[in-house]
């Protein structure tokens, strides 16, 4: 029996292995079991090669990412192309087409003998069965259930319940090829048995949905009630759900003519007095600062959230990267400060989304949220969310005192200003991009200027307690440290588990809170940890870098990183991390040696 | 402005009431005064309270405008009015925006957004203080200079021509086009009022001279005999391709008037956004049921 099992399937665009896929993690999630699916395409718009990872599981998961435990080739050379998105170990069982006329022992794979390889007449069973072969993923599925034991109770249902709109000659040809693929598979049983045991959540209470849908999902609970945006991979589907939605709730979408007015429109719609949002990725991001900076010093709430791929510039659209935080937290001129948050999975994205608007609201300020392709476009199983334990922020309304003599910049202790909006009698004052005192009028005044800057600076001071933002987890003693964020920490919290289970003392930091830094926490981290990783995905390794800014780290703790579309797999980063803990006690006994 | 707004509230009929403290950082002679004068009898004329009004500017020297005025005003970034007027907008549609600027403001780094603005037809009036210079910055090439010009960016004379914002404009589709100049006080205020009072995305192209960095022989005194009326002319202002042709002489003449207005306005974005959100909000609908629909049963 297998707890976990990670899938691995390509073939042609007009293949549907990607909604073989989707079939897959529909109907694991109805059977209770922890699920996560990427897909990955080739640059053609329609067509071209398809893959997808379906990682299937008895407990949470934090990633898809790894060594594939069984591979699935409709044909070698469009499997070929996804490289190392779809690596095959020792440990992999692979199945392809017989059809691709590749013989067992002449397999396109480098170096790699398979723990068991599977030619199937796939074509030719969907051909026997449904009459042609476009059934081939469905024979699929079949295979699949027959030989894992995979959401089998539930596979054949949704795929029925699905093509049922087809007609019932399509939802009988399905049939026909799933009880083909299942046959053969009880029929040539595997050399040893992989079957997944069965799950250990109860039935009919996951949900499936990804990063995107999940922001947008949250945007709403959080009060938004305007978005407006220019579409743009891997952010749009935030703006597709909405331009749905929102309506429902009062609110409304526009889509901008570009990235500029996408912003521009929710800088005005927040002075208006609603909640808003724009979402977009890097190469919008870098149109976008120019009205990060006017949120900052107008103090205007605003959500931003930043789906990051690979960049700079075009880069790669469709690829998961870490390298625009420094852009996050110091893109625009000047002395600015704003937020910067990012959540982990699709499951804490809803919760770092609303954190994203409460911070906006209190504190008068753009919060930049930075998501990435991988969280934003993979599909996860997500236990049911209580939103009715989750606190909902608004902005500080003048009271009618404040009216009187309404001084929409007015010094406080805290920095934060009621703020008024149009509509609002006695509110009345001038928003500007330019210096102003307290009363909003314009100035040059260097001392205002440094008086102003204190204020936007120092209303944040609070987020510097928020251990909440900050997920801190293993032994508080440990001389070795795991940090990590975005979608990579998903990933590092399955290494942390796998290094604990081998034994190793080392404690793991998770910051959602990326910006400003929250030294004293970090400081207080840090200060048991001789050594350790920082993993990011990008080249620079932006956080370490961003950590090294303000913080003396431990001399042993050091940045693990590398350009994003080379996912890290839980096992490596244990690997990486016992390396560093052996190094770690090697140094120490060495300084035990008495010196000369 | 919609045609059900409230009637001139008597404790904003006078155009003091729209002035604010600050004081206009405009040279002595600068057109944009006329502009600002004209624009608070127009509001005094209309009577809506000025917390009621959103001004919004980009940056340059006419940008800021909405500072000496009482309405809240927002004085943005560069080229950028058009996009926070609208959201303002439709956000909140009861209230009476309206969006100012420069000739470089509205037709160089800003012009990527006014055919959007137009197309979308949200209600919102917009008024350039077209002075074909750039003045915040001392004197340079504007997208409305003459060609051959001499500017500090074209000491040898600009090798470029103009753009012409009316037929620009015009050929957008926008419901209401007009143009005026400082010299004729009643006329811009009669425009101004118009413009704000018309349904729909409303355009006015103020012909306001730069004293400072402007051609000496294109001044208000000037304006004062150049300038011709359309309605003088005998030109139909519910003529769109009339309008163009007149629209076609910016530049060689100085046209005041209304070039064009839609003689039957079409229900604005931000009264369909209305009653798209009327229609399918009408059913209650709880948010923290939001995630309901993606449970795998």
């Amino acid at each position: 029996m297998r707890d976990d099992l990670v899938f691995g399937m390509a073939g042609s665009g007009g293949d549907g292995i990607v909604s073989a896929g989707e079939f897959l993690i529909s109907s694991a999630a109805t059977e209770g079991y922890h699920a996560i699916m990427t897909k990955s395409f080739g640059s053609q718009i329609r067509g071209g090669e398809s893959s997808c990872r379906v990682r299937v599981s008895t407990v949470p998961i934090g990633t898809s990412s790894g060594m594939l435990d069984v591979a699935v080739a409709l044909n070698w050379e469009d499997f070929l192309k996804f490289g190392a998105e779809l690596p095959v170990g020792g440990h992999t069982i692979v199945i392809y087409d017989a059809k691709t006329g590749v013989a067992p022992d002449k397999l396109p794979l480098e170096g790699v003998t398979p723990a068991e390889i599977r030619m199937v007449p796939i074509s030719e069973l969907s051909k026997k069965s449904a009459g042609s072969d476009k059934a081939k993923n469905t024979v699929v599925l079949g295979l699949l259930a027959g030989w894992f034991d995979v959401a089998r109770q539930s596979l054949l249902r949704s795929v029925l319940k699905k093509l049922s709109k087809k007609g019932p000659e399509v939802a009988a040809a399905a049939e026909r090829a799933y009880q083909a693929g299942l046959e053969y598979a009880l029929a040539n049983p595997l050399r040893e048995e992989h079957k997944l045991a069965p799950p250990k959540d109860p039935p009919g209470k996951k949900l499936l949905i990804d990063g995107n849908d999940m922001c947008a999902a949250a945007a709403l609970f959080a009060g938004c009630r305007f978005y407006s945006g220019y579409p743009i991979t891997p952010s749009t589907e935030i703006m597709q759900l909405l331009s749905r939605e929102i309506w429902k709730y009062g609110g409304t979408v526009l889509q901008a003519e570009d990235e500029f007015a996408g912003i521009g429109a929710a800088v005005g719609a927040s002075f208006a007095g609603l909640k808003s949002m724009t979402a977009t990725s890097g190469p919008g991001m870098s149109l976008k600062t120019e009205m990060i900076g006017l949120a900052s010093i107008a103090e205007l709430p605003l959500v931003v959230v930043n789906v990051q791929r690979g960049g700079p510039s075009t880069g790669l659209p469709t690829k998961p990267e870490q390298a625009d935080l420094f852009q996050a937290c110091f893109g625009t001129h000047g002395d600015s400060v704003r937020p910067v948050l990012a959540p982990t999975t699709v499951a804490d994205t809803f919760p770092v989304t609303v954190h994203a608007f409460n911070i906006a609201e209190a504190y008068q300020t753009p919060v930049i949220l930075l998501s990435d392709q991988e969280i934003g476009q993979r599909k996860e199983t997500v236990d049911p969310i209580d939103t009715s334990r989750i606190e909902i922020v608004h902005r500080l309304l003048p009271t009618a005192g404040d009216l009187e003599d309404f001084s929409r910049f007015r010094l406080t202790e805290s920095g934060v200003s009621p703020l008024s909006h149009p509509g609002m009698k006695g509110g009345n004052y001038l928003a500007a991009g330019i210096e102003h005192n307290p009363k909003g009028a314009p100035t040059a005044s260097g001392a205002m200027h440094e008086t102003m800057n204190r204020k936007r600076f120092h209303k944040l001071d609070p987020l510097m307690r928020r251990r909440d933002l900050f997920h801190i987890d293993g032994n508080p003693t440990a001389a070795l440290a795991l940090v990590s964020w975005g979608s990579t920490a998903g990933i590092c919290r399955e290494a942390f588990e796998l290094a604990k289970a081998d034994g190793i003392a080392v404690k793991l930091l998770v910051p959602i809170l990326l910006y400003p830094v929250a030294e004293e926490i970090y400081e207080e981290f840090f200060r048991s940890v001789k050594a350790g990783l920082l993993v990011e995905a990008s080249y620079q390794g932006q956080l370490y870098k961003l950590l090294r800014m303000q913080l003396d780290l431990p001399k042993g703790f050091r940045s693990y990183c590398r350009s994003g579309a080379n996912p890290f797999s839980p096992r490596e980063v244990a690997r990486e991390l016992r390396n560093v803990m052996v190094a770690l006690q090697r140094g120490k006994s060495e300084s035990l040696q008495p010196q000369e | 402005m919609s045609a059900t707004l409230p009637q001139v509230d008597p404790s904003w009929s006078d155009p003091k009431d729209f002035k604010s403290e600050l004081k206009p950082i405009w040279c002595p002679g600068c057109g944009d005064f006329g502009v600002l004068q004209a624009l608070y009898r127009a509001l005094a004329a209309i009577g809506r309270p000025a917390h009621e009004i959103a001004f919004i500017s980009g940056i340059g020297c006419s940008s800021r405008i909405p500072g000496y005025t009482t309405a809240y005003g927002f004085n943005t970034v560069h080229g950028r009015a058009l996009p926070i007027a609208q959201g303002i907008k439709l956000a909140n549609p009861d209230l009476l925006v309206i969006g100012a600027g420069g000739d470089g403001d509205g037709f160089s780094i800003g012009g990527g957004h006014l055919p959007h603005a137009v197309r979308r037809n949200i209600d919102l009036t917009y008024i350039v203080m077209d002075n074909q210079i750039y003045g915040l910055t001392k004197g340079q090439l504007s997208p409305t200079s003459k060609l051959h010009l001499h500017t500090v960016t074209s000491p040898h004379g600009s090798l470029e021509a103009p753009i012409n914002p009316l037929l620009y404009v015009l050929a957008y589709g926008a419901g209401f086009v007009a143009q005026s100049t400082p010299a004729d006080m009643p006329g811009l205020t009669g425009i101004l009022e118009e413009a704000i009072r018309y349904p729909g995305f409303a355009f006015v192209n103020v012909q306001s001279p730069c004293v400072t960095f402007g051609e000496d022989d294109w001044q208000v005194k000037q304006h004062r005999s150049a300038m011709k009326s359309l309605a003088s002319l005998g030109h139909d202002p519910t003529d769109r391709l009339a309008a163009m042709d007149k629209a076609r002489s910016y530049g060689s003449e100085l046209h005041t008037g209304v070039f064009y207005r839609d003689p039957a306005p079409p229900p604005t974005y931000d009264a369909l956004v209305r009653e798209r959100q009327r229609a399918l909000g009408a059913a209650p609908h709880d948010v923290s049921h939001i995630l309901d629909a993606y449970l795998q049963k």
